[in-house]
């Protein structure tokens, strides 16, 4: 499933590391609304040259940046294909029962992909560039006003931080569980239906028991170090932003300008 | 259980709901047959309580969404309501009913969870994300009979993780002293 965790933070000096974390999630929203609305040959080509100058600046290695890409690949797959077979617009190039392969169909198949792809490889970058412990603290500044209808934004802001950092470790750990039910006997790479089904039940209880544990010591670990919740002690991002956070803001709203307007 | 360990379990299975579906991935199309995304979300649900089932509900399916491309932007809005509704709905009924017997408190929540998350879920489609497209006919083939394998999964699997995860001493026992009824 996975050789390259993705999510995980790789200390460095590059320019997006230095970036404030509340400008690169806002970044990060406006980037993923213009790649939403990117809808023509030009806009498509915006968006992925921008995404490889993003993984130039980030100082990754583009294996790195493009981990998470690799690992869902099978998927990609089934929507490339999904989209090619079976759209009945445009001239079909081959036809077979109910499969109608067509240069409409694998132009959208391959939009959708491009979109999936591009957008994964931002979010990595995001998660590659920025410490956890700044993603929360960016997180409970940006969910600030949620607080005025009483959700606890801190809490919240913390769930998804240990969350984000849970996810390489977890995929790890269904890896070595796979393998293991694997050399068991599980089956599951079996063409059969029942035997796959069968296959679950033995990888799906052990990956939560394996998590809770995890879970478990981590929740004894904090209250033994006095975080009782509530999120007093989890503070705001600290400083106004500086001006390469503004600019780097203002070039993400320009492009999700430019995508929903103007291409 | 406390508020700091409920965080945490709910950030598990907001992270189990990006997990969960890679680990589906061999077979084609299984996120809409094993529905795997459901599971952390019920269980979260049955576990913590409401709030925190809500909370996993919308932040699990956005989080695989830009991590993975699961479930595509088209059906997420959809996705986030029926997800919502699963967790809010396990973790009140849970908490309204019980028999004294921990299966039986389990599956009357888990079913009810389901049947309330799929009707909701119905409804917003018809009225907001499909509007004029979505019959009762769609909605059954596309709720219940497309999702029939991933729906006797959640059935089987969910009170034995809770089972297994209270014998591991992992949540407090729902019934302490009782083992026979279990």
């Amino acid at each position: 499933m996975n050789r390259i965790p993705i999510g995980v933070y790789i200390p460095g000096n590059s320019i997006l590391h230095r970036l404030d974390a509340r400008a690169k999630l806002l970044c990060l929203i406006a980037l993923t609304a213009a790649l939403i609305y990117a809808n023509s040959l030009p806009g498509y080509g915006i968006m992925a040259a921008l995404t490889a100058i993003l993984v130039a600046l980030s100082g990754l290695k583009l294996k790195a940046a493009c981990a998470p890409v690799k690992q869902v690949l099978p998927f990609f797959a089934v929507i490339f294909l999904m989209n090619a077979l079976f759209n009945d617009q445009g001239q079909a190039l081959w036809s077979w029962w109910i499969f109608n392969l067509s240069p409409a169909g694998m132009a959208a198949g391959a939009k959708v992909v491009l979109k999936l792809i591009l957008l994964m490889i931002l979010f990595n970058i995001l998660m590659s560039t920025t410490a956890p412990m700044k993603i929360t603290a960016a997180l409970v500044s940006l969910l600030r006003p949620l607080g005025y209808i009483r959700i606890p934004v801190s809490d919240l802001a913390l769930m998804i931080s240990v969350a984000l950092q849970f996810i390489p470790t977890l995929m790890e750990e269904t890896e070595m569980i796979r393998k293991a039910q694997t050399a068991r006997g599980a089956r599951f790479e079996s063409p059969r239906l029942k035997e796959k089904a069968e296959s679950i039940m033995p990888l799906v209880i052990p990956i939560f028991i394996s998590a809770f544990k995890r879970a478990d010591e981590l929740a004894l670990a904090m209250e033994a170090r006095g975080y009782r919740g509530g999120g007093q002690q989890i503070k705001k991002a600290a400083g106004p932003l500086g001006k390469s956070d503004f600019a780097a803001m203002l070039f993400a709203a320009a492009i999700c300008w430019l995508q929903i307007f103007a291409l | 259980m406390s508020q700091v360990k409920k965080a945490i379990i709910t950030a598990v299975c907001m992270a189990l709901c990006v997990v969960l579906p890679l680990a589906f991935h061999a077979v084609p199309n299984a996120g809409s047959i094993y529905l795997p995304m459901h599971i952390p979300v019920l269980l979260c649900g049955l576990i913590c309580g409401w709030g925190y089932g809500l909370a996993c509900g919308v932040v699990g399916p956005l989080l695989s969404n830009l991590l993975t491309g699961m479930p595509p932007a088209a059906v997420l809005p959809a996705m986030l309501v029926e997800l919502a509704v699963y967790g809010i709905a396990a973790g009140l009924c849970i908490s309204l009913i019980r028999t004294g017997k921990l299966y039986a408190d389990l599956y009357i929540s888990l079913i009810a969870a389901m049947l309330t998350g799929r009707i909701v879920a119905g409804i917003a489609r018809a009225l907001i994300f499909a509007p004029g497209t979505m019959t009762a006919a769609a909605w059954a083939t596309s709720y219940f009979v497309t999702g029939l394998p991933g729906i006797i999964i959640q059935l089987a699997l969910l009170p034995s993780i809770v089972f297994a995860l209270e014998k591991a001493r992992l949540i407090p026992a729902r019934y302490p002293g009782a083992s026979g009824s279990q």
